[in-house]
């Protein structure tokens, strides 16, 4: 009884303290945006892309050498023909055109012989922006070029299908909800760096900043176990890594309702109860990262010094988001006991719409706060060493 | 009361504290007298319990350190060399968080803090956030938390350290209350007329053990010295060529 009023002394005591500290403000409030921020940026950027690939406004040069095929594409949905720059190459060199559609000059006389038509497009490779575009075009091309030498097989008494000796069908088995995970799957990613961060300059400031400052001796004269004092710690570091989660979850939560998924070609949205899964899957996450920041920074004499460790601490949760691009991590639950890792293959697969049994999620949580209570631990045997008591 | 006998410490090869003995009963003030570096620090880090001696024992009211130093903590009050302070809590909050490690409830350490805050003329500071303070007030706030759970043993190391006239006087009239309350005083110093001015008793350590050990007088009777500054250089150059 003792002992827990002390350890929550120690929270409440970190807690103000922290909520006075700019820095560890600061460190909460853009984790808990930074989420939202690039998802809501992602979507709108990717929603824009299709849109601008779906209804296209496409310069043509050329247009009165072939009026019938421009007809035809002014009949197709979402193309508006307009007339193109002079120097068409120049044009989307400088971004100004994102495709430009040359017809050649002998397009009538080509299409009368029935020879091959010439047609250019002129686009440029590396603008990621335009690639979608530059597809539908070709396509619109494609689809006109088949027509007519479809009809050309028929008027000789061909049937058309004896030009195509093979036809790709595609069969795409991903289903809607697994094509949303992968555009979701950086949100396990980017809620695991808000629950590293969140916490983390309270961690320092309570620890290495507790050195600096040289309160740690005065501090540990107090009647109080070296387990309580790193409680506390702790559960103060934790309470702002899991504040800065759960705003990032609202924040993007409000974000996504306002995603134009029908843009984007998707019927189905990640359902509340999913999300909430992936909350609570990742909340614990916070408990031991907060503990894995403490124990780093215990070592560090300085602010500065911390900063300089953590630096490579913050490689623990991208290291498996590098990992799930080479080895899916999608479907091995079983992974659910490794830190960090199983909160990734789990949130994968909640994503994906194929959420795994709750007793993996019970292992994971387990697995972490059993690893976060042996961090509290050593930090706590840490403070009993002389060498980090005096060592200034 | 506090006793210690036979303290011992070496930090690598260096013999910081070779042996240290002596002893400091209720409503007594006892004073460390030595040069910098003479082992004062590492003697009273031993007997608050945070680092542990190589040789020799600390009791505190009959308790002892090292196999209870929480036990002997909470008998202890002690301003350790390191004052370091949070910036961004008041005073009366660094009070408070010491009172409640204690253990002790709310209206307990709300009156306690009243008085300790007006005894030591920080109450125009109280709400103020102590980023910012001068040393003395430091050192003021310092003393507060560590005296906030009335321990009947306290230990201070150097506190007149970096203090003005004004707040040297203060601890001065602090540490005597203390002693007619009753409690036990142990506190370092290089300062003479400090020393000569509060301590029943005087314990001079040099090169890590005590050299000397008695009233004023009983110093500058051994020494042969009649002025007790003398008295301390010839004590402490008596522990030198002692090494030597």
């Amino acid at each position: 009884m003792r002992t827990v009023r002390q350890i929550f002394a120690v929270f409440r005591k970190e807690l103000v303290d922290g909520a006075r500290d700019r820095r560890s403000i600061s460190s909460l409030a853009f984790s808990a945006v930074i989420a939202p921020l690039l998802f809501g940026l992602m979507f709108t950027v990717a929603a824009e892309r299709r849109k601008s690939a779906d209804e296209i406004r496409l310069p043509v040069q050329g247009a009165e050498h072939a009026p019938a095929f421009v007809d035809w594409l002014t009949q197709q949905s979402g193309v508006t023909i307009v007339a193109a720059p002079t120097d068409a190459e120049q044009a989307v060199a400088t971004h100004d055109e994102d495709v430009v559609l040359i017809i050649d000059d002998q397009f009538g006389r080509d299409m009368a012989r029935a020879v091959p038509a010439t047609v250019k497009l002129v686009s440029d490779v590396t603008r990621e922006n335009a690639r979608m575009k530059v597809a539908r075009v070709r396509n619109l091309v494609a689809t006109y070029s088949g027509m007519t030498g479809g009809l050309r097989l028929l008027a000789r008494g061909v049937a058309p299908g004896v030009a195509t000796a093979i036809r790709v069908e595609d069969v795409e088995v991903s289903t809607s909800q697994q094509r949303l995970a992968m555009q979701l799957s950086i949100l396990p990613l980017l809620l695991v760096i808000a629950a590293l961060t969140g916490g983390m300059q309270l961690a320092i400031d309570s620890t290495a900043g507790e050195r600096e400052r040289g309160s740690l001796e005065p501090l540990l004269l107090n009647p109080v176990s070296r387990q309580a004092l790193a409680a506390g710690k702790w559960l103060a570091a934790s309470a702002f890594g899991c504040g800065a989660v759960v705003f990032s979850m609202v924040l993007t939560v409000t974000v996504m309702r306002r995603v134009p998924w029908h843009d984007l070609g998707i019927r189905f949205r990640v359902s509340d109860t999913e999300l909430m899964t992936l909350l609570l899957l990742i909340l614990p996450l916070a408990l031991f990262l907060s503990a894995l920041v403490m124990f780093a920074s215990t070592f560090a004499r300085s602010f500065k010094e911390a900063q300089t460790y953590l630096g490579m601490l913050m490689l623990v949760p991208m290291l498996p988001g590098i990992v799930s691009t080479i080895y899916p991590l999608a479907g091995r639950p079983w992974l659910a006991p490794v830190p960090v890792l199983g909160q990734y293959a789990l949130a994968a697969d909640v994503l994906g719409g194929k959420p795994p049994h709750v007793v993996f999620y019970i292992l994971a949580a387990a697995s972490v706060l059993l690893c976060a209570g042996i961090l509290v631990g050593l930090t706590a045997r840490l403070l009993g060493r002389e060498a980090i008591v005096f060592g200034r | 009361m506090i006793a210690v006998s036979g303290l011992r410490k070496c930090f690598g090869h260096v013999e910081a504290v070779r042996d240290v003995t002596f002893s400091a009963s209720d409503g007594t003030v006892v004073g460390l007298l030595g040069h910098n570096g003479a082992g004062k620090t590492t003697t009273l880090r031993m007997l608050s319990g945070l680092m542990v001696p190589d040789g020799g024992h600390v009791s505190v009211d009959g308790m002892d350190v090292v196999a209870d130093p929480i036990g002997a903590q909470r008998a202890m009050g002690l301003l350790p060399d390191s004052r370091g302070l949070y910036p961004r809590l008041t005073p009366r909050e660094h009070i408070r968080y010491f009172g409640e490690l204690h253990g002790m409830d709310g209206r307990a350490i709300e009156s306690r803090s009243a008085g300790l805050l007006r005894q030591l003329g920080l109450e125009p500071l109280a709400d103020r956030r102590v980023a910012g303070f001068s040393q003395g007030e430091r050192t003021k706030v310092a003393l507060a938390r560590a005296l906030v759970h009335q321990p009947r043993n306290i230990v201070l190391d150097e506190p007149t350290n970096g203090l003005d006239v004004m707040s040297t006087r203060a601890m001065r009239a602090l540490i005597r209350s203390l002693k007619q309350e009753g409690c036990c005083v142990v506190f370092s110093s290089h300062i003479m007329q400090e020393v000569s001015a509060l301590c029943d008793r005087i314990v001079v350590i040099a090169q890590g053990r005590v050299v000397a050990h008695g009233t004023a007088d009983e110093l500058r009777a051994q020494t042969g010295e009649a002025d007790l500054e003398d008295a301390f250089v010839a004590l402490s150059g008596a522990g030198r060529e002692d090494l030597e």
